[in-house]
Parts: structure tokens; sequence; C-alpha cells
């Protein structure tokens, strides 16, 4: 066995191909079905002695493992112009909404409690027969309001739907939050201090410009109601009751007035720190979000350039071969030998050259997919085989190569990226075709290890490779004599592909062989984790073993 | 004497299949140029499509070609499509016969270039007629 031009496939279906392509042309809408086509039936019995035979030699390739890649983060949920984005402030206004009924919750506890005969005055605080209620009731009304529009904006799809409705829920709450301030007393308790939550969500939802308006709001609201308790116009309420026999302090005291002052002063170093921070952060969360949308197109540059040098460095060896064919075939004439015999070679050098060209692309692209991994995903792998076996169906009916399949009946699913599954089956599968011997027989059985993922096993009974040659079959453009006697137009870039797959998708894979009694590999895959990313292990049915 | 159009910008491809499905027996018509695909194929209604998939000016052609084709006429909506391309099974985003479908890819079969001539006129001669059962 030795590295061939490994049939390497692949694929995202014709919609991949049209959109890497940057395609102009209208694309209907997405297929929804995975057609992952019918499983085949077999019977429950374990496959023969020889078939499971462990041969010799065998080389572990690969752990299993995690592999290079992870999951990529979310995207950031800013947008530019240093705000966040209508999506997140949407959320965050629905958590406004549900934080406010707690508000509201406590709001009519505490005026309950004041019902309660003789408990607020042995608590030391002043009765309040009605206000709490009154503001919880608005509160509460209010509250239904922006669930409401929250609801109907969301249903309307509306832009900035979130922006407006925080700032009416942050215009709302400072009003309520003054009456209470007015009811509980600007001086003596820090109900003040609430407008801080206001004026740190706000530095945190909006620019320094939108967040500094809560900052002002927040100070002239309070300095109002300081104002109407200092010139008498509307005395405010007193939470806490003084002490029996103290005369209470009056409001234009030079200390309250002190105090006063240095509630806003506190708020404003607050709002700007924490604006401060936040723009910091936005400022990453920005970068961030440029360097993503360059690689992104990075990527997609790359796959797009990808296939076009594909195709036009493979489309003149289709001219090339089908005209050498015209020649060879005798479509202009027939041909001397001698010459017959240079029109074979150019096509059979052509035909290597277009494969060397196919596989190095490949290697390119998996190298430098390391570097910027693949979006790996629960993928059903029995598809994939499925798909991967219907490409060297072809070469092993040409070879008069029997393919023994058992796939089981249940999908099996791992984590991974369905493209390089693709490629690694395509590849392995037509190694075993190609190397196999004239009506020989290539067996694919697949199942569901116990507590882990899929294992997958493609075995020959081909030309195996000797023990000693067995550790740099994943060298570049290494190929055995045996091989290259075997097969000469193989690459030598087949296994290297191989390799590669198996250590970005952190799967394990042994190799054994034997020189003439053929080539095993055992793969492991890794389970698949949950829809949300997390390392939770899905289980998955076992799949019966048959006989081929 | 079924007729046989060649959709396929590279000229070499596509003298060389013409002349290959000419000495089969069929009448051939090829088309260099994706816009004028769907015109020729109106003008002379063939009775199968030899189509490519990239052109200079459109790497995707082939495939909205396919649905142009399809929706062009009644007669066109039955005739059969070879989809031929250099890229395919071997490119990480390659599609094979599992993908053919009456709305995406609205083509009867696919084969990758580079192909064996005999085999292409088997293809051919298939699609044309194909075998009962």
């Amino acid at each position: 066995m030795t590295c061939s031009a490994a049939n390497a496939v692949p694929a995202a279906g014709p919609e991949g191909v049209d959109a890497a392509l940057g395609a102009a042309a209208t694309v209907p809408p997405p297929r929804s079905d995975g057609r992952p086509g019918s499983a085949p039936a077999g019977s429950p019995a374990r496959a023969s002695g020889t078939e499971d035979r462990v041969l010799a030699h065998s080389v572990e390739v690969s752990s299993p493992g995690r592999g290079d890649s992870g999951c990529a983060p979310g995207a950031p949920g800013r947008t530019g112009g240093g705000a966040l984005s209508d999506a997140v402030l949407t959320a965050n206004a629905e958590w406004f909404c549900r934080l406010r009924w707690a508000c509201v919750a406590f709001l009519t506890l505490f005026g309950l409690g004041g019902a309660v005969p003789g408990l607020f005055e042995r608590l030391g605080l002043t009765p309040h027969p009605l206000w709490p209620f009154a503001v919880a009731a608005l509160l509460a009304i209010s509250n239904v309001g922006f669930v409401w529009h929250g609801a109907a904006m969301r249903r309307r799809q509306a832009r900035e739907a979130g922006r407006g409705s925080l700032w009416l829920q942050i215009a709302s709450d400072l009003a309520l939050l003054t009456v209470v301030v007015h009811y509980a007393g600007p001086w003596d308790t820090d109900v003040r201090m609430a407008y801080l939550f206001h004026i740190v969500l706000a530095c945190i939802f909006f620019p320094p410009r939108q967040s500094i308006l809560v900052l002002l709001a927040a100070g002239l609201l309070y300095g109002s109601c300081v104002a109407l308790d200092a010139s008498g116009v509307l005395a405010c309420g007193r939470l806490f009751a003084p002490p029996v026999g103290t005369p209470a302090l009056p409001p234009m005291v030079p200390g309250r007035l002190l105090d006063a002052i240095g509630a806003p002063a506190v708020w404003s170093v607050v709002w700007y720190l924490t604006s401060f921070l936040s723009e910091m952060v936005r400022a990453q969360d920005e970068a961030l979000a440029r360097t993503n949308l360059r690689l992104e197109a990075a990527q997609e540059e790359r796959t797009r350039h990808m296939l076009v040098t594909t195709h036009e460095l493979k489309a003149p060896f289709a001219a090339i071969q089908a005209n050498a064919q015209l020649l060879s075939k005798g479509y202009c004439g027939k041909l001397p030998q001698e010459a017959l015999t240079v029109v074979l070679r150019i096509s059979a050098r052509s035909r290597r050259l277009g494969h060397v060209i196919q596989d190095m692309l490949q290697l390119a692209n998996l190298n430098s997919a390391t570097q910027n991994p693949p979006d790996r995903t629960r993928v059903d792998l029995v598809r994939s085989l499925r798909w991967s076996l219907d490409q060297a169906r072809p070469l092993a009916e040409e070879r008069q190569v029997r393919l023994e399949v058992d796939l089981g009946t249940v999908p099996l699913l791992t984590w991974a990226a369905e493209d390089h599954l693709k490629m690694l089956f395509s590849n392995l599968l037509t190694n075993a075709v190609t190397y196999s011997r004239d009506g020989g027989c290539v067996t694919v059985r697949c199942s569901a290890r116990s507590g882990g993922g899929p294992h997958v096993v493609i075995q020959d009974r081909g030309i195996g490779i000797a023990p000693a040659k067995l550790p740099h079959v994943f060298d570049e453009y290494y190929r055995t004599e045996e091989a290259v006697k075997h097969f000469r137009e193989s690459t030598g870039l087949g296994l290297t592909i191989v390799r590669q797959i198996l250590r970005s998708g952190g799967i394990g894979a042994t190799i054994s062989s034997e020189p003439d009694v053929g080539t095993r590999w055992d793969l492991d895959f890794p389970p698949p984790r949950q829809p949300d990313g997390s390392d939770r292990v899905v289980s998955s049915e076992v799949s019966p073993w048959t006989t081929c | 004497m079924d007729h046989v159009l060649i959709i396929d910008d590279d000229e070499d491809f596509a003298m060389a299949t013409g002349v290959a499905l000419r000495s089969s027996g069929y009448e051939v018509s090829i088309c260099l140029e994706a816009q004028q695909a769907v015109a020729v194929a109106l003008e002379h209604a063939p009775d199968l499509i030899v189509l490519d998939v990239m052109f200079p000016e459109d790497p995707s052609a082939g495939f909205s070609l396919a649905r142009e084709l399809r929706r062009a006429s009644d007669r066109l909506k039955q005739v059969p499509i070879l989809m031929l391309t250099a890229v395919n099974s071997r490119f990480p985003l390659g599609f094979n016969r599992r993908d053919i479908d009456g709305e995406w890819l609205p083509v009867t079969d696919l084969a990758e270039k580079p192909m064996d001539l005999d085999v292409l006129r088997l293809k051919v001669a298939e699609l044309l007629h194909p075998r009962k059962g």
C-alpha cells in the first residue's frame, strides 16, 4: 500500500459550489433535505475471522482527541459606531422587563410590610401606607407596555426596536425612581444610588455621548427632588423614623447639601470609569469583528481561488486527454504502433499530472485550514461514507473489485467537518480499491463504540505494505516500489492528505498491513457534541455487524 | 439522427468530444458561450445537452444554465442534460449524482473531466435511449 492519487473528494453539494464560486445567478432557496439515502439492510452476524484478523504490522497514525479546531466564537454583538447590535439590545430590553417584575414584587412586599401593624415601627421605619403600591402598580403597567411593545416590534422585525425600547424603559424607570426617592427621602437612604444601575447599564449599552444623557437626567431628577425638599415647596418623605426625641435636621444644613452633591459626583465618576472601560472593550470588539470579517473574506476568496485554479489547471489536461484519445482510439484514422505508444504515454502522463495538481491543491488547502480550522458540526458519518462509496464504485467496477459494505441501519453521529470526512473516506477507499488485486474485495463497515464515537474499518486484501515502509507512507510523494509497479499513476500525496485530516479532526487511526495480505484501517471518530457546542456526549445506537 | 448540443467554453475539449460523438452518428452542435446557450438550444432543439459547469465570466454558469434551459421551453424540460466538469468529486465542495435535484441541479447525469471518450459515447447513447427496466 502506498499513497495514491486518492479520489479525494468531499463536498457541500452544488449549492456549496454555487456559493463558493460567487455565483451571480439567482439561486433557488436552499434544499432542506440531506438525502442520506437508505441504509443497506444487513443480517446481524459478525464478520468472518479472516476479515477481522489483525495484520502483522500496524502503525498508530493519529490518536483520538479534540483535534486542532475548536468552536469559533460567536459573532461579536456590536455594530459599527460603538453601539451594541440591535439583537443584543433587544435581548437586554427583555432582560430589563424581567428584572422590573422583581422590583414590582419588592415594592409590593414593602407596601404589605407597612400594612402590618407595628412592623415598621419595630424596624425603625416610617409607615408608608400607599406609595409603594402606587409605584409598583405604575411599574407593572409600564412593564406590561414594554413587554407588549417588544413583542410587537419583534413581530414587525423593526430595526432599532431594542434601542428604542431600552431608552423608553430607562426614562420611565428614572421617573419612577425619582418618585421613590421623593417618598423614601433624598438624604438619609441609599435609594438614590439606584440611579447608578441605569447609568452603568447605559454606559454598557450605549456610547458615552448617549449614556451621559442618562447621567444628566438622573442628576436633574435627583437635584429637582432635593431642591423641592430643601426649599419646602414639596417636602419629601423619610424612610427611617428619627429616634424618639431627636429633632429632624433641617434640609438646608450644609452637611446635607454636601451629601446631596456627593451622590451625583459619585455617579459622574462611575459613569466616567464605566464608559471609559466600555469604550475600550467596544473598540476591541470592533477590531475583532473587523478581523473576523477579513478572515471570512479571505477564506471565501481562498475557496473560490482554489476552485478556479483547480479548473484552470485541470481543464487543459482534460482537453489534452480528449485529443490524445481521438488519436489513440482511431477517431482520426489508424496510427502506426510507435506513434500510438507515444500518444498513450502523453495521455498517461497528462492524467497523472492532473491528479498531482489536484492533490497538491487539496493538500495546500488542508495545510491552510490547519491555521484556520474548518467548522466542525454534528455529522452523520454513515452519510459521508455512503457518498464516498459512490465515488469509489466506478473505479471498483473498472478494476473488478468487490465492495463489501455494512453501514448498519442507524445514523452514526460524530463531530467533524463533513467535507473532510468525505475527503478522508474517498482517499482511503480509492487506495483500498486501487491496491487490491483484480477481482479482490474491499470491506467497509462501521459501528458505534460503547460510550464513544463511531468506529470505521476499511480493509483490503491487496498488495499490502512492508513493515519497514509503513511509517513512511504518509510522507509527501512517497511511493513504495510495489505500489508504483501495481499502479504507476499514484501521486504519493493521498495519505499525506489523510494524515492531515486525521490530525485536524482529532480522529484516531491505526493502519495495519502485511505484504500480499492487505491493509486495514481502523478509524475512531470523536463523539458528537451537543448542538450548543458543549462536550456532552450524544449516545448513538450500536450498528449491527454483518457478514458482508 | 439525434442532435447533441455541447455547451463548453473549452474549444479543444468541445471539438474533441464533438468528433467522437459525430463518429457515432450524432449531429453535433457546439456552443462556446454560456450566454448564447439558451438561444442556441431554442433555435435548434437538441435531443441531448452536454454541459460544462465553469465559464470564464461566471464560474458557476453551468448550474444556472441548467435551470434556465429547463425553464426555457417544454421541450427543453425533457431533454437529458449530461453535466461534465473538471471540478467535482476531487474538490472539497464537490458534488455527485446524489445532488441531482429538479430545482437545484436539474441535470440527468454528471461526469468528471477528463473522461474516456468511449465511456462518454456509451453514456450519451444510454441517456438518449435508456434501456427499459
